[in-house]
């Protein structure tokens, strides 16, 4: 009896570890059980991201894109090193995903992001499940849903990197803070998501805290957000949402006027971004995504509303205001050419508003820069891609116009029990 | 369908001033055994239409709003549904069709699975489904006991339609059974001792006995001259289908499930099917007909291209009538 029990306890054992399926081993273990069995372990998941990139830029385009006029300068992560493509291999971050229901009430899900140099937090979430009147409620570390980009991890994304302006407007890791969010379906005949969120303030380019003399400190959350999604009911392979966002928080900036190495003037005020989405779809139900079409598109405004509040240089200006006004969007569409082959095209263009004010009076205004992409890729299973991007673009640098032609390789897969993905 | 019955029904709710019970299926095939049962007193709907792979449907806004006022959600389970199915019910936010809650019913829980992987499972055997295929709606004696769970259900949710659905769930099995036996030998015999034989291997037997084989009728006496045939499909999709009418599945144009033909592949398949006497290429409509039309060319055989759920083509308009159609696609012309 004893050891029946423990060949039982070994072969659920070796199942769960190895995913072997059991029924040769002890034909005694119903199927039913087996199958609560795996409900309990959470779904675990592993997704390596590796790509290739090249261009013929004079110091390349990752330190490129951080000398873009009007939208600053880069601001160090802290760690020291920089992001944005690298010249030759690049590993984006491993993401190890662990997701599983908690109890009836909450679902939880944790994403470890490893990569050469460091492992980070990248999400890690409840989420409530049982809320009546179609809300839903959800803390921890997240990715704000604004828009379409946002909420997408990189591997969902259709082209190998972040649309431009989202990359200047918000870094590189977008909006993924820590904070709340209450989302409410709407009991509407038409599709009628609505949500708020409020984060403590932790984004280097938008939504920067620094709490040090002479800026104040200032208590979070330090950032809210709010949007709306909206979508006819369209029955067959149609399917069409539209998006409104907006973001409200405190910013503070601290700058080396002098280049002498060590900050001179600082800055606090409030930020803020507005735009919208839209995105159709077209599922064409033929093998291996042939025919399927999406188009998406956003446009993202962002003004900065920033308080001199100390100037080793000119202490005369202290209390004098800078603005900033920048905008941009993208046009994307994505095709399947055939059984696992997809095509797609991508437009976009940043800074058609491009102006500063700056506390001296001096208004400053800035060029326009822009990016065309064009990606094949080759998806061999659900767990598995391989994809060829070049982009040409004209960006309007501080230093000028400069032009760069880039080239990405990227190879990655998923293992392991993976999401479904949203809408 | 009890024509009468499904409009006592309507009125009693309309009377009791009780809402029908919304039903929402992934498929269109349980769509169509979940109507047949719930009659009159529920509003049925599928989000894959039948002439989408279930497979590799994407999750939509519009299939939020639907799982969104479902009182039942009804999947095949298996992991077939799992690409949308998890996104669609966290979008929806309706506790009441969480799998683990009263109004979610995995029908994989009641019908007989084949297929389920003996030895180690891994990725690189292609979209394999470690607890077992999932085309399990194709067996008829599936059917029989879905439309059973499915009235069970129904019955616990709602208690005044307890009594309706079962008798229409009753008619379903009636109806089923003499499409597959034909009526003289239902009604001479019964439908569960008919199943019962079928089960327990006795049936092919008791059907060749010379006192039986003039009652025999329906799909079972169509397809009788096709026992001991066999055929290579483009999915592993046919294979309950295959298993019950006596015919062998000797593989598949997808050298592995879920990765499209290769001609490495279909030239290994080319000579297993003429080793093994293969007149049918048998598919799905959605499937490209290219490597099932060069391999039929080869063997001398014939394309069979048939809907495998409910809709999938014009004729296939319920769960019966899909099983008629692919019964006849089969048969005719042979």
């Amino acid at each position: 009896m004893r050891t029946a029990h423990w060949v039982t306890i070994l072969t659920l054992a070796s199942m769960v570890l190895g995913g072997r399926a059991v029924r040769s081993q002890a034909p005694s273990v119903p199927a039913a059980f087996r199958r609560s069995l795996q409900a309990f372990n959470p779904d675990v998941s592993a997704i390596v991201d590796l790509y290739y990139h090249a261009d013929d830029s004079r110091e390349g385009v990752g330190h490129l894109l951080e000398e873009i006029a009007g939208f600053g300068h880069a601001h160090d992560d802290g760690d020291g090193h920089r992001h944005g493509p690298e010249e030759g291999f690049n590993l984006r971050h491993v993401e190890l995903y662990v997701s599983a229901d908690v109890d009836p009430y909450f679902k939880g899900s944790a994403i470890a992001a490893v990569d050469v140099h460091e492992a980070e937090l990248e999400t890690a979430e409840i989420e409530t499940t049982a809320l009546p009147w179609g809300l839903k409620l959800r803390g921890g570390k997240f990715y704000s849903d604004f828009g379409r980009i946002n909420p997408q991890h990189s591997h969902q994304w259709d082209f190998v990197d972040r649309p431009l302006i989202h990359r200047l407007a918000l870094g590189d890791h977008g909006l993924n803070d820590i904070g709340l969010q209450l989302t409410w379906l709407a009991p509407t005949p038409f599709y009628l998501l609505a949500g708020v969120e409020a984060f403590q303030g932790d984004n280097e380019a938008m939504f920067a805290h620094r709490g040090e003399q002479p800026l104040p400190s200032r208590e979070g959350p330090r950032v809210g957000v709010g949007w709306l999604k909206a979508g006819p009911s369209l029955e067959g392979p149609h399917a069409l949402q539209f998006g409104v966002f907006g973001a409200v928080g405190r910013h503070q900036e601290e700058h080396d006027g002098d280049g002498d190495g060590e900050p001179d003037h600082w800055l606090d005020g409030e930020n803020a971004f507005w735009g919208g989405d839209l995105v159709y779809k077209y599922d064409a139900s033929r093998p291996n995504g042939e025919g399927d079409f999406v188009a998406q598109a956003e446009y993202f405004r962002r003004r900065k509303d920033l308080d001199l509040v100390a100037h080793d240089l000119r202490p005369d200006l202290v209390g004098r205001v800078r603005t900033d006004e920048q905008d941009g969007y993208y046009v994307q569409a994505v095709y399947g050419v055939a059984p696992r082959w997809r095509l797609g095209a991508r437009w976009e263009q940043a800074g058609l508003i491009n102006e500063s004010e700056l506390p001296n009076g001096a208004r400053e205004s800035f060029g326009v820069s822009h990016r065309a992409s064009l990606m094949v890729d080759f998806t061999p299973s659900e767990f598995s891609r391989i994809r060829l991007q070049v982009a040409r673009g004209s960006y309007a640098t501080e230093e000028g116009r400069e032009e760069a032609f880039e080239v990405w390789a990227q190879w990655m897969i998923s293992i392991g029990a993976h999401g479904a993905h949203k809408f | 369908m009890n024509g009468r019955l499904g409009l006592a029904v309507v009125l009693g709710a309309l009377a009791s001033g009780a809402a029908p019970l919304r039903i929402v299926t992934t498929t269109s095939d349980l769509a169509a055994i979940a109507s047949a049962v719930a009659g009159g007193g529920a509003e049925t709907h599928s989000l894959c239409s039948g002439r989408e792979d279930p497979h590799v449907l994407q999750a939509r806004p519009g299939m939020i709003l639907r799982a969104r006022d479902a009182d039942l959600w009804i999947r095949v389970g298996l992991e077939l549904e799992i690409g949308w199915e998890p996104a669609v019910l966290d979008g929806a936010r309706n506790a009441r069709i969480r799998p683990g809650a009263r109004g979610h019913l995995d029908l994989s829980e009641v019908a007989l699975i084949l297929d389920v992987p003996e030895g180690p499972v891994t990725r690189a055997m292609g979209d394999v489904h470690p607890m077992g295929n999932p085309h399990y709606w194709l067996d008829p004696l599936n059917g029989r006991r879905m439309a059973a769970a499915i009235a069970e259900r129904i019955a616990e949710l709602r208690p005044d339609l307890a009594d309706a659905v079962r008798a229409n769930a009753a008619a379903f099995q009636r109806a089923l059974d003499e499409r597959m036996f034909g009526p003289r030998m239902v009604e001479a015999v019964g439908g569960d001792a008919l199943w019962s034989r079928a089960l327990d291997g006795t049936l092919d037997a008791f059907l060749d006995e010379p006192s039986q084989r003039d009652k025999l009728g329906g799909w079972v006496a169509a397809m009788r001259p096709w026992r001991g045939a066999a055929i290579v499909t483009y999915h592993r999709s046919w294979i309950y289908f295959a298993r019950r009418f006596g015919i062998s599945v000797i593989g598949e144009l997808e050298p592995k499930p879920g990765v499209p033909p290769t001609a490495a592949h279909l030239a290994a398949l080319e000579e297993r099917a003429r080793a093994a006497g293969v007149r049918i290429v048998l598919q799905e409509p959605f499937y490209s007909p290219k490597a099932a039309r060069r391999l039929a060319e080869r063997i001398g055989g014939r394309v069979v291209t048939v809907a495998g759920s409910v809709g999938g083509e014009r004729e296939a308009t319920d769960y019966l009538a899909l099983l008629d159609l692919i019964v006849r696609r089969i048969t005719e012309g042979a």
